[in-house]
Formats: C-alpha cells, structure tokens, sequence
C-alpha cells in the first residue's frame, strides 16, 4: 500500500535508506547523498523544507566530524556512538515516512508533511527539524548510546562535558546559516527584535539540549520497564509534535 | 481439549498471503546456504499484526521437516522475568515432544540451569555448558532456534545468542528471531545489536512490510470465502493500512455480517468482549491477569468453573477470536485485547484474580515459578507473602549470572520490605546494590547503597566506602573513587586487611590514571599493611602489580619485575588458586607489554597457563594467559607456535573479552599469512561478539579489517576502516593512533602505487596532523609507551614519503626501530620498502639485493605469504636472486603464456605484461628500475617478435595468451 512519497527521487532514497551507517562518515556521506536528492524533489525543489533542516543537519555532523579528528573532545568514543545512533533516529523516521507507516514519529511528520507545499520558511523549517532531532530523537539516542557502551548518563562526567560540546557547535552554526536565509523584511524584524532571534535559535537549543539530557536520565532509569519506556515515548513525541507544529506555523514564519 | 486444540488450529488455517518469496529465502539463509560448522541468522522485523509470529511458526514447521533440530521459545514482556528463560521454555516444549530416551538429553541440559555455580568465570562456563548441551542435543543436525518477541529479551539470553553466533559454540546453529519494531523506536539495546549485525554476511534484518493491496485481497478472500468487491477491497486496505492481521479480523466481521460497525481494531475488540456470555468474560479477564502463555489447570483453578462450563467458557473467548490456545496454555490474541479489557475490571477484582493465581502457583512449582509467584503477590496486595518470592527469584537468577535479573527482582524486594516489620530491609538494599553494581547500573548501585547508609545506621563506615570507591571506579569516575578510597583508609572502624584493600585498589587506579610516581608509593604502603594483615594476598598480589608496572613505566624494570616476582612466590605459598593466577597474568602482561621482554613474558604466559589448569582454573585464566603468549610469540616471529598456542586456548569455548582477544590474536596471524577466509571469519565473529557491547575492541578490529584490505588491494575499504577508527579513538591512547596513522598513510601510499585507487589528499593531510600530535604528546609520555610509538611514527614518517619520493634512509630507520624491538614481521616490511626505494633511484642496487633477500628469509621465517609474494614481485622486477642456489628460473615463476609468447625473454615478457596494464614506458621503467629508452628498446624487439605493430595488439596477443 506504499506510494512513491519521494516521488521521482524515491528509488534513490528508498536505496540510500537500506544502508544504515556505523560511523560519523558513513553518517555525513549519507546526508551529502540525501541533500543532493532532497533538492530534486518536487514541487518545491530547493526550497524543500527538509532540505533546510538536512542542509543545517550536514553542516553540524561535519563540524562535529572535524572536531573528532582535531582531538576536540574526551570521549570520542561516546561521541562517535551518540552521532551515529541520534543519525540513525532520523534516517528511521525518514523510512518510516517512505513506508508511509503510522508508527512515524509525529514530531517528524509534521515537518514531512509540508515536503509537498505550500513553501515554507527555510528558517522555522530547519527549527521544525531540530526541534524533532533534539527533542524527541535525542534523548533516546542518548540512552541506547550509553547502555551499549556500558556507561550512564552523569553530570559532569567526561561524556556531558563532550555533550555540552556540541551546544557550542549549534552556537558556532546557526549564525551564519541565518545569514545566508537573510532577506529584506526579515532585516527589518531583526532590527526591530533585535536579540530575540538569537535567542530564538541559540537559546532554544541550548535550552532543549539540556532537557534532551534531563530526558535521557529519566528514560534511563525506566528503560526495563516497557510500559513505562513507551508512555515516556509517547509524552515526547507529542511535545516536540506540539513544538514542531508551532514552529511551522504561521507564528513560525513571523519569528523569521 | 481435543475440540479446543481443533479450534486453536483454526488460527492458522487461514494461508499465509504475500510471504512465498521470504519463506523461500529465509530458508534458503537459514539451513540451505549455511556452510557445515556456520551460523547464520535472520531477525523479522514488523509491526505488530503484520505476521511476524505466524511466519515464525510456518518457517519453524519448514525448517523441522527438512531436518534440523527446531527449538521454539518466546520472550515475556513481564521486564527480566528470569535468565535465559526462552530457552528454557523452547527446551521443555522439545522435552514433552520428544519420546523418553530421546528427552534424556534435553533434561541433561534443563538439570544444568537447577546447578549451583562454580568457578570464577561461571557465566562463561554456563555458556559453554548450554552451547555443549545443545550440541548433545542436536546429534549432528543444525539447530534452528526460533525467538518470538525478541524485543523482550533479558540479558543473558542476548549474550548467548551472540556466543552461539559468533561461533564459539562449535555447533551449527540458525537464529531465526522476531522483534516488534515499535519496541526498537525507543531505546532498546537491541537496536545497537541489529545495526551492528546487519553488516555481516551471515545476518539478514528483514523489515517486513504490509501487504500490497493484491495480497490483501487475496487474504480478504480467503476469510470470506469469496471474492470481494473493488469497493469493499478498498475500504479494507484503507482501515487495514495493509496490516495483515487488522484485515484478517474486519474480513471475519464483513464474512459474519458485521461490516461497518468496527473501523478499528479497538472497536472490533470492544465489540466481541461486549458479545462474550459471563463466564468466558471471567475466562478472558483470568487469562489477561496471568503470565502467558496460562496453563489449563492453572485457568481452571482460577476461573473456578464447573469442567464443563469452562471448556464452554473457553470456547466462547476462542471463537470470539479474544483468546488462542495451544498444547502449553492459552494467550490473548494481541495485545489491545489486554488494553481494552484494562477498565473494565475493579481495582479489588483484579486484586482478587492475582490471589488466585498466587495460590494456585504455590501449590505447583513450574515455569518461572519464584517470579511469578512475586508479581502475583504483588498484585494482590500483599507484600509479606510476595517478598520470600522475590528473594528466591533474585537469588535464582544470580545463580545463572543475570544479575539484572536479579538487580530487578532485588528491587521488588526492596520496595516490599518498606513497611513490613520482619523484613531485613538493610541486607536487601545491600542485595540490590551489589547486583546493580554487576550489571552497570551504577549510579543505581550508589543510590542504593546511600539508602543503606541511611536505613542502617550502624553499617560499617569503612566497607561503605570501600564499596562506593568500587561503584564509583567501574563507573569511570575516578576522582570520586580516589577521594572514596582515602576516606576508607581514614575511617576509624577500618580493620588492617581493609586498610590494605583500599591501598592496593587505590595503586592500581592511580596506576590507570597514569599518575605513576604516586601510584608506585601506594603500592609500597599497600604491600606494607598486605603483610601485616593477615590473609592479605590478593592485596600482595595486586599491590605488586600496581609497583610493578608503576617502575616499569618510570624506567626501573628490574625492580619492578622483581616485585611481582616475589608476590608470584608468595601467591604460591599462600596457595589460593586466583591468586597464583593473576600473579602470573601481571607477570606476563608486564613482561611482554611494557618492558617488551618477548621470549620470557611468553615461557612465563606458557608455564602460568599450564600452572593455573593444575590449579583448576582453565577455562578463565589459561585462557588469557594464552592470549598473552600467542601476542607474544606473534610479535617475536614464531607465527607457528603462536597458531598451535591460539588453537589450545580456544578449545576452552571462552566467551566474552577473552573470546575477543583470541579470535583477534587468530586474526592478526590469518592477516599476516594471507589467509583471506579465516581472516574474515574471526572478524565477523569479533563483529557478533562486538554487537552487544565492548568498544575498546572496535579498534584492533578495525586494524585488522585495514591490514586485510590492503593486502587484497581494496584500499578504499582500508581508508574507511582507519577513518572510523580515528574517531573513536581517545587522543591518549597513543600507540592505538600511531598503529591507526601508520595502517592509514600505508592505504593512501598503497593507494598510489596500485594506480587503482585515487590517493584523497585531505585523509593524507589529516592523518599527518595525527601523527605530528602522537609525536608532540609521546615526548611526555612513558618511555615503554614511547618506544612502541617512536616504532610506527618511523613507519608513518617512510609511508609519507612513499607518497612522493620514497626515502630509503627513512625506511632504514624503520627496520632498525624494529630490529631493535625485536619484532620481525614490521621490519622485514620495512626492508622491502626500503629496497624499493633504493631500486627507484637505481642506486646501491647490492644494498638493495641484500635488503631483499634478508626480508625475504624474515618473511619466509615467518611464513607472511602476502609479504613474501610482495618481497618475489620486487626482486622479480628488479632481478634480484632470492636464494643463494639455484639459477634465477628456479625462484622466478615459471614462464607463463603459451606458444605465441614462446620467442620472448624473461624480461620482454616482464615489460609486455606491463605495456597490456596500459603503462607507459616511463612507467615501466620506474617499475622495473630500468631506464625509459631500454624499455623503449624491449617494446621494438616485443613488436618484432609477435609481428605486431601496435601496443594493442600486442595487449591483446598477451592477454589471449593467460586466457
């Protein structure tokens, strides 16, 4: 009962989608390879608002590949498994939406959902992704990433001094892509707001990286227990779909 | 019953639509391709309803006829109910199946999890016992085990199937499993497995997907009975989304006459439990109150129905479709039953339900009985009978080594006991935090144990801190073990041999802090208090450990050996077997890491080994000592001996971190010998056993995955492997980045003489800041550490030139980095590299000639079939002779080609196998050292002779000619 969701580029994604990448760059090469696919797909073609947030997506997994060469972080070990695994959250989602299958995390769907138009702001649209990435998607990562590697999720252990690291390079980021969407009008709210939008896009993240960390301890804690792992699921999902919703609202596109 | 069984079996009447090709192909992987001795598997994916249990039960019956040995288990979803349980319950359901001479073989095995433990490696041992048992079992056939939701898996069962997967068991066995996929878009550990096992050859993850709409029509019609109309067809796939199990019961609906009124599953439920008669409405509600699948009996003294008002009752859940039932008890018949027969019942009657149960389970032990018996205690409200019940369960389950089992089970326990007047409250806290401690939930562990300082206020100060200190090491946090082991050797009720426990613990994790000066004087305090203490020797033992290789390090190895020397002698004399043994594992491990004293770590590893199995103790500790022998008898160029050593330690069946490093230790020397298949055998088995957790071992596996690669020429799938090595090595761990950078720049400077593979000059660049980072951060670091590094840095600094020019000063300087180490395989590659340098610049050729031929012996002694055949290629090129007797054409491959090629030399058909590769005659000259206008010269005599005029034809005469 599948239709083509991807369209004329559906045989590609569904191909790319049946790999599924053990390091950070097999997990960068994916995201080149779904950038230059996304961006072919109709009717919005480069102004696909999955394309924004895979765009925004690309770019941090690549600085954070730089920085595993460059000796940036103590546990690269921990850090390799959690951008592997939170990856993997989102190429799920993606084969979930390819098998149109109910079970597609709605905090996802709703940003899928606008793949066919009407156009949406690049800006809450790449917001709409993150906020399903890290809402939803991360803290689970977090989790399956330190019961594979035998080790907890602890403040101020070496592998939340490395989770923190990341915020950084969000911070770094996020900046100068918001340059690159600058338009007329929105220089006008900018000047108008002015730190509110980067509160909007720095703070958020930060703000939700934490409670992304502050979710994995609790999730951590019931992950034995079935029933409760999946009401947690379930609470997630709806809050960052309520988010995410939000996002792409109108009230989005006036933020930008 | 007869009747019941008849309808039971009505479930599966209906034909199995739109699986053929699957059936055919997991069957195909499961038994028809798997090689004798193999293993394979396949895992199904789908959501629930989509057929995955069906499937199971059809592939199983296939499977069982064409001859394997079918055992048949599924996973509970009442948490970590009890160790290895599907097993179990796929060996009982075999036992009442199998007539009585053939089951004796089967309760052998079932008699083997009712056994107290023994032995330090218990948990491995019981693996190996289960996997021997199977293979009594089994009687030469293959053994399929089948899992049904698998998503619900405890622990041990999970490291059993990866055991048996990687083929440590030594018996051919097929996994055919099921897994919910909502349960994986959580957290599920499983997921990280399925990843892993994905990439190897032998696992399939099949996701099964809906049916398309053809087979749901198909389905459809076979329910009804007749074909639907398009419209009808329509609407279902719509309500269904495909899902095979949704269309099946709306097609019931629509073949009953009940069409339109349920949309949804929910509401088809909904309606059939409203239709039920009363006491099948007490039927259904006893079966969703107990643990599946429900005996007969055991439903019968819940329910509390006349015989045949029950089988009545039963009937009705069954026919209503709420309720299936097979030879081993009944289940709900998918899980919304269970949720929408949630409210229905009172807080008491439920209470009520789970007292029978309770009771009736008293009276009969069976199946999962200290567990059930606890959560139906629980349930009914009554801690002080649930509480022994939890304890036994506990106690149960660390008696098969599932400590979180028994971690759950101790926490059940824990929360009874509040309240309860009679309960040792304190002793089970302690309980609870020890088996947290077991299983890695350490932060548990410590919060527990926080709650025993508070419940019991008189606990010991000195064995609290000791035990934090313990948590707080597993769990990687160091300092606050540190501080933990001080407060401990402060504390006043602090009794000497404690005294002596917190010193040697607090040397060793000084020592893996790397603090070396510091962790050397604890360990002088440590042997100090050890000897005033009496039965101290573990301290002995371990404190001498801890000096020992704190004075290798800061470049005393004679004191330091002579330490642990003495703690061996006094191991010995004290007599424990644990003690002699690690003493000797020390010993070795000093011997041939740090001190890189090959030939005596390996005569101590060996005689150690031989030592410890009098001692009773082969299965954990000769084990590892062979490991350690066969590294070193490896890096020392005795390949054979480290082949035979290797074999020996294998028989054992080691499971875990010991079965790592050996099927690594049998890699590395496969690598080394060429040997392809068995090569990747132990890396796929590495990779299984790697699945479920272990990421200090990724990094030799992917070392080694790189080496292989390279000697096959795929130096693309080398890059690939440094790079994720690269990142997910500590930058600390020096030698592991040096080995990692030298493999890498050896794969791009590989990459360029191949012609094949295009060199990526960014890897280039990156992998050359690595390696200018290892040499700034070894200047600091230990001299044993800095030798091993200054070794492949010299590798590294060569490879970089063989990128441009190659330096043979720079490759000299590498051999005699590991003559100097004494390790011949890297120098005999140094030599040829060097020699093939020389040859480039055509100068020293006689230097080059002797640098051959020494290589040559290495790698000959070695037995390094792929570095030799480098080594011939080299000298064939540059017409070097190998040997000392014999005329060249002995050495040199026997002239290939036929007739055609008959008229040319030796040399002529060197060159014209080169000119049909495409190289120019530049090329071939800088290939055979000679100069481009000889080449010229050969290529006329070669047109001469085959009365060819072009290169081309000429190709094309020298290819026809191999054909």
């Amino acid at each position: 009962m599948s239709e083509r969701v991807w369209g004329p580029v559906h045989g590609d994604i569904v191909d790319l989608l049946a790999d599924h990448p053990t390091d950070v760059p097999a997990v960068v090469d994916h995201l080149t390879k779904l950038q230059d696919m996304l961006v072919r797909l109709p009717p919005l073609l480069d102004s696909c608002p999955l394309a924004d947030f895979n765009k925004l997506y690309l770019t941090i997994t690549t600085s954070v590949l730089d920085g595993l060469y460059a000796d940036r972080f103590v546990d690269p070990v921990f850090l390799s498994r959690l951008d592997v695994e939170f990856a993997a959250r989102y190429f799920d989602a993606l084969r979930l939406w390819t098998d149109s299958s109910p079970s597609t995390p709605k905090a996802w769907s709703c940003l899928f959902e606008r793949m066919r138009g009407p156009d949406a702001r690049p800006l809450p649209s790449a917001a709409a992704g993150v906020n399903a990435h890290i809402n939803f998607d991360l803290p689970f990562a977090l989790v399956t990433t330190f019961d594979h590697l035998e080790s907890e999720p602890v403040d101020g252990s070496d592998q939340h001094r490395d989770y923190l690291e990341i915020n950084k390079i969000f911070a770094d980021k996020i900046p100068g892509l918001r340059r690159g969407y600058l338009e007329r009008w929105q220089l006008l709210i900018d000047m108008l707001n002015g730190e509110i939008d980067d509160w909007y896009q720095g703070e958020l993240i930060g703000y939700t990286r934490d409670v992304a960390w502050r979710n994995a301890q609790r999730i951590w804690r019931c992950r034995h227990d079935p029933h409760r792992h999946e009401l947690e699921r379930k609470r997630l999902d709806e809050t960052a779909a309520a988010l995410g919703r939000l996002l792409l609202s109108p009230l989005g596109a006036f933020l930008q | 019953m007869t009747r019941l069984r008849a309808m039971a079996s009505d479930v599966g009447s209906t034909p199995l639509v739109g699986r053929a090709d699957l059936v055919a192909a997991v069957r195909a992987t499961l038994l028809d391709d798997v090689a004798p001795g193999s293993t394979a598997a396949v895992f199904l994916t789908g959501e629930s309803g989509v057929g995955k249990t069906r499937l199971l039960r059809e592939l199983g019956q296939r499977l069982g006829d064409a001859g394997a040995l079918v055992l048949t288990g599924s996973c509970l979803d009442i948490g970590d109910a009890s160790p290895l349980h599907p097993l179990r319950q796929a060996l009982r359901r075999l036992d009442a199946d199998l007539a009585p001479a053939a089951a004796a073989s089967v309760r052998a095995l079932l008699a083997v999890f009712a056994e107290d433990a023994t032995g330090p490696d218990g948990a491995g041992a019981l693996l190996e016992r289960v996997s021997r048992g199977l293979s009594v079992i089994a009687g030469g056939r293959p053994v399929v085990l089948v899992l049904d939701d698998l998503q619900w898996v405890d622990r041990t069962t999970r490291q059993l199937l990866l055991y048996l997967l990687a083929g440590l068991g030594d018996l051919q066995l097929s996994v055919l499993a099921a897994v919910r996929s909502e349960s994986l878009q959580g957290a599920h550990p499983l997921r990280r497995v399925l990843t892993e096992l994905r990439r190897l050859r032998s696992v399939q993850v099949l996701d099964l997907a809906p049916l398309d709409r053809a087979a749901a029509e198909q389905l459809a019609a076979a329910v009804v009975g007749r074909p639907l109309v398009a419209e009808a067809v329509e609407q279902l796939c719509q309500r269904s989304g495909g899902n095979p199990f949704v269309i099946e019961e709306l097609s019931r609906d629509l073949r009953d006459g009940r069409d339109g009124l349920s949309d949804t599953l929910r509401e088809v439920f909904l309606a059939r439990v409203d239709a039920l008669p009363q006491p099948a409405h007490r039927v259904v509600h006893a079966v969703a109150a107990g643990v599946e699948p429900v005996e007969h009996w055991l439903l019968a003294q819940v329910v509390g129905l006349p015989e045949q008002d029950l089988l009545d009752a039963v009937r009705a859940t069954v026919s209503h479709r709420l309720v299936s039932g097979s030879h081993d008890g009944y289940r709900l018949r998918h899980r919304l039953v269970a949720e929408v027969l949630e409210n229905e019942l009172l807080p008491a009657e439920r209470a009520v339900l789970h007292r029978r149960y309770a009771e009736a389970l008293t009276s009969a032990p069976g199946e999962l009985h200290q567990a059930r018996l606890a959560h139906h205690w629980r349930l009914a409200g009554e801690p002080e009978r649930a509480l022994p019940a939890a304890v036994a369960a506990a106690e149960e389950a660390e008696r098969l080594y599932g400590y979180a089992e028994a971690h759950r089970h101790w926490s059940v326990a824990v929360e009874l006991a509040e309240g309860l007047p009679g309960a040792d409250r304190a002793a089970l806290l302690g309980h609870a935090a020890e088996a947290a401690h077991h299983c890695g939930e350490y932060a548990r562990a410590l919060a527990l144990l926080e709650e025993l300082a508070g419940t019991d206020t008189d606990h010991p100060v000195c064995e609290l801190h000791i035990r934090r200190a313990r948590y707080l090491a597993a769990a990687g946090r160091s300092a606050l073990a540190e501080a933990e082991y001080q407060h401990a050797l402060d504390a006043a009720d602090c009794t000497p041999r404690q005294r002596a426990t917190a010193a040697a613990h607090l040397a060793e994790l000084l020592l893996q802090l790397g603090r070396y000066a510091e962790a050397g004087q604890r360990a002088r305090e440590a042997l100090t208090l050890a000897e005033q203490a009496d039965d101290a020797t573990t301290e002995v033992v371990l404190a001498s450990m801890a000096l020992g290789f704190s004075e290798a390090y800061r470049q005393d190895p004679d004191a330091g050996l002579a330490v642990l020397r003495r703690a061996l002698a006094t191991a010995e004399r004290a007599g424990r077997p644990e003690d002699v043994a690690l003493a000797y594992l020390h010993l070795a491990e000093l011997l041939t890491g740090p001190l890189n004293i090959l030939e005596e770590g390996v005569v101590v590893a060996r005689r150690g080994a031989e030592r410890v199995a009098e001692l009773g103790l082969g299965r954990s500790y000769e084990t590892r000592l062979l490991a350690i022998a066969t590294n070193g008898l490896f890096r020392v160029g005795q390949w054979a001996e480290a082949e035979k050593v290797v074999a020996a330690a294998l028989r054992h069946r080691p499971s875990g971190t010991d079965a790592v490093e050996l099927l690594l230790a049998r890699c590395r020397l496969s690598v080394g010998y060429g040997d392809v298949q068995a090569a990747d055998r132990d890396l796929d088995a590495v990779a299984t056993m790697l699945a479920g957790g272990g990421a200090r071992h990724v990094i030799p596996l992917l070392t080694l995955r790189a080496g292989l690669a390279m000697w096959q020429g795929r130096h693309e799938v080398a890059r690939h492997a440094v790079q994720r090595g690269l990142t997910e090595t500590r930058s600390d761990d020096l030698v592991i980045l040096a080995v990692l950078v030298w493999h890498g720049l050896r794969a791009e400077a590989e990459a360029k003489a191949s012609r094949t593979v295009a060199v990526d000059d960014k890897a280039v660049r990156r992998l050359r800041q690595i390696a200018d980072r290892v040499a700034a951060k070894s200047e600091r670091a230990a001299r044993p550490v800095r030798d091993v590094v200054d070794g492949y840095l010299a590798l590294c600094a060569a490879e970089v030139s063989r990128l441009d020019v190659a330096d043979p000063e720079l490759w000299g300087r590498a051999a005699a980095e590991w003559d100097h180490r004494n390790h011949p395989y890297p120098a005999a590659y140094s030599r040829l590299r060097q020699a093939e340098a020389l040859l480039a610049r055509r100068r020293r050729t006689a230097t080059a000639g002797k640098l051959l031929r020494q290589a040559y012996q290495m790698a000959q002694g070695l037995g390094a079939v792929p570095l030799t055949d480098e080594i011939r290629t080299l000298a064939g090129r540059a017409r070097v002779v190998l040997e000392d007797r014999g005329p060249l054409g002995a050495t040199a491959p026997a002239p290939a080609g036929g007739e055609e090629l008959a008229a040319l030399t030796a040399r002529e058909r060197e060159v014209l196998a080169a000119v049909a590769e495409g190289l120019t005659n530049r090329e071939i000259g800088q290939r055979l050292f000679i100069s481009e206008r000889t080449i010229g010269v050969h290529v006329s005599h070669i047109f001469d002779k085959l009365q060819v005029r072009t290169r081309v034809q000429a190709s094309a005469i020298f290819l026809r000619s191999r054909a």
